[in-house]
């Protein structure tokens, strides 16, 4: 699903986010990265979604070489992936539904789905009674919620979430921690970055990669 | 295709919410296309009018030959003067109009007005003779004619025309002007606002491209917002223009009853489709210059 060789990214202002990684993630595994802040998480997400290219390194996701002028085949990989990020990047004037429907449009789907899909995803975050506002009326932690629901509506094979638990309390943590393990079963894999470590989950089949100072630290099998 | 018919709903709605946060600049620019079409409009309309009018003058371009009065004292020399008068390269047929045929022809042009005919105790009509000649040899025809021994005087439209004809000409020109003003300046203002919608959304479209939309999908709002900015001014000018024309209309039937104005139905029609297609051709060229610019960037 993902295969980095040799990885790094260096900013043009001369910072390496990341530095030499070398990672496979699998269908179906549910991988946390862990790591303070300005460690480099982000950073990797990032490379995985093709916001950012490797500078040095290869880096394979769903079976696209993630290089620079492949934008339309990575723009199209794009729909496969269900991303939620860090500042959640909600579109503005728009309601809940429509932000959530609004990542489907221009998949595939029958009419009818759009609808059911955004009003499940919904029910799963725990805002089915938000869905008709402005999502500029929105608490940090629903807004986080919402931006989770427009991730998994889409039903990815790639979850690609960044600090997604960073604003919630811990039922809400919690909940949302179970919505990503639902999808590891349909062979979706999860990539989560989080600071949250109390709440990860260490008896089920998961993946822990510690990050420091763009380096992969330790990591550990599930 | 499914991209965009599974979506019509949700593209006006982006277009609304767009022109609602800009309501004010969105709001002058229908206004200002509306005042250009509506001059285009006029423009058009003028010079449809005169070259239709210049068109029915040209197939009625008749002459009228005035006899002096010791012929049409007696009959057999008009005879005689009208064989002479088919004789002439070029005339296709002649005949005489009688007094009272061209008091009725009067009558018939007059209409309402015919009235006036009554202040007169004579007639005061002359007849003449008609002629039907071949349009190119209107020249050697009208030299033979006024050298024909017992031709008062010679009438024909030629001068009309050919002022009609100066006046369609230069409605003509006038138009083909103001069309290409018209399309630069709107496509300029179309495309500038379509420039500023899309900076105004920079967000929203950087979010649509990381969630994988394809460019049109996220290009085809701005499409539909030109369009329609364009096509609701061309609205506007095309009843302005209906309303102007519909009242020249008025103003001109009383005082200028000869001239052969189309159906004013059939001149609005033709406007309103020019204009209306006019419109909706620039507002997509405008609104396409305005993505593409943006897009160079
Ligand atoms: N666009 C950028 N230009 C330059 N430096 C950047 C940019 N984005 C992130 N960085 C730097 O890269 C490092 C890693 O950042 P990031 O991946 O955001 O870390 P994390 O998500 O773990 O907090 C930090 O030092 C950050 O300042
Ligand atoms: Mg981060």
């Amino acid at each position: 699903m993902i295969k980095a060789k040799g990885v790094s990214l260096r900013f043009p202002n001369g910072t390496v986010a990341i530095n030499n990684i070398d990672l496979q993630v699998e269908p179906g595994d549910m991988v946390y990265v862990i790591g303070p802040s300005g460690s480099g998480k982000t950073s990797l997400l990032k490379l995985f979604m093709g916001i950012e290219y490797p500078t040095i390194g290869s880096l394979e996701v769903l079976g696209q070489q993630m290089d620079k002028g492949q934008t339309s085949r990575i723009r199209q990989l794009r729909t496969s992936i269900g991303p939620v990020f860090q500042e959640f990047k909600l579109i503005k004037g728009r309601t809940v539904a429509e932000n959530v429907m609004l990542g489907m449009r221009f998949l595939d789907l029958p009419q009818g789905q759009l609808k059911e899909n955004a009003h499940d995803a919904l029910a799963k975050v725990g805002l089915e009674h938000k869905a008709s506002s402005l999502v500029e009326n929105l608490s940090w932690g629903e807004s986080q919620r919402v931006a989770i629901a427009r991730a998994v509506a889409r039903k990815p094979l790639l979850i690609l979430a960044d600090e997604p638990t960073g604003n919630l309390d811990k039922d809400n943590a919690i909940n949302i921690l179970e919505l990503f393990k639902s999808f590891i079963d349909q062979k979706t894999s999860v990539i989560i970055t989080t600071h949250a470590t109390h709440l990860i989950d260490t008896e089920k089949h998961c993946k822990l990669i510690q990050m420091n100072k763009g380096t992969l630290s330790w990591e550990r099998l599930g | 295709m499914k991209l965009f018919s599974s979506n019509a709903g949700y593209f006006f709605k982006e277009v609304k919410t767009m022109i609602r946060l800009n309501l004010f600049s969105n709001s002058l620019t229908i206004f200002s296309t509306g005042l250009i079409f509506f001059i285009l409009a006029m423009i058009i309309s003028g010079w449809w009018v005169s070259s239709r009018v210049v068109d029915v003058v040209q197939k009625e371009a008749e002459i009228n030959v005035y006899l002096d009065d010791e012929i049409l004292k007696n009959n057999t020399a008009v005879i005689q003067m009208v064989e002479s008068i088919k004789g002439i390269e070029g005339v296709q047929a002649a005949r005489v109009v009688d007094q009272d045929e061209a008091y009725n022809r009067m009558v018939e042009i007059l209409g309402k007005e015919a009235s006036v005919l009554s202040k007169f105790d004579d007639n005061p009509f002359s007849s003449f003779v008609e002629l039907k000649i071949n349009l190119q040899e209107i020249d050697p025809v009208l030299e033979k004619l006024t050298h024909l021994v017992g031709v008062e005087h010679v009438r024909d439209n030629r001068e009309v025309l050919e002022r009609l004809r100066n006046i369609a000409e230069a409605l003509r020109v006038v138009g083909i002007l103001v069309v290409a003003a018209v399309g630069i300046s709107t496509t300029v203002i179309i495309s500038h606002i379509i420039r500023l919608g899309i900076s105004n959304n920079k967000e929203q479209i950087n979010t649509l491209r990381l969630l994988g939309a394809p460019e049109l999908f996220i290009a085809f709002p701005f499409l539909l917002e030109g369009l329609l900015l364009t096509i609701g001014g061309g609205i506007l000018a095309v009843s302005l223009a209906t309303f102007s024309i519909s009242y020249l209309y008025v103003q001109m039937a009383g005082p200028l009853p000869f001239i052969p104005l189309p159906p004013v139905k059939e001149l609005v029609f033709g406007m309103g489709i020019v204009v209306m297609s006019l419109s909706a051709v620039l507002g997509f060229v405008g609104s396409l210059l305005g993505l593409v610019s943006v897009n160079n960037h």
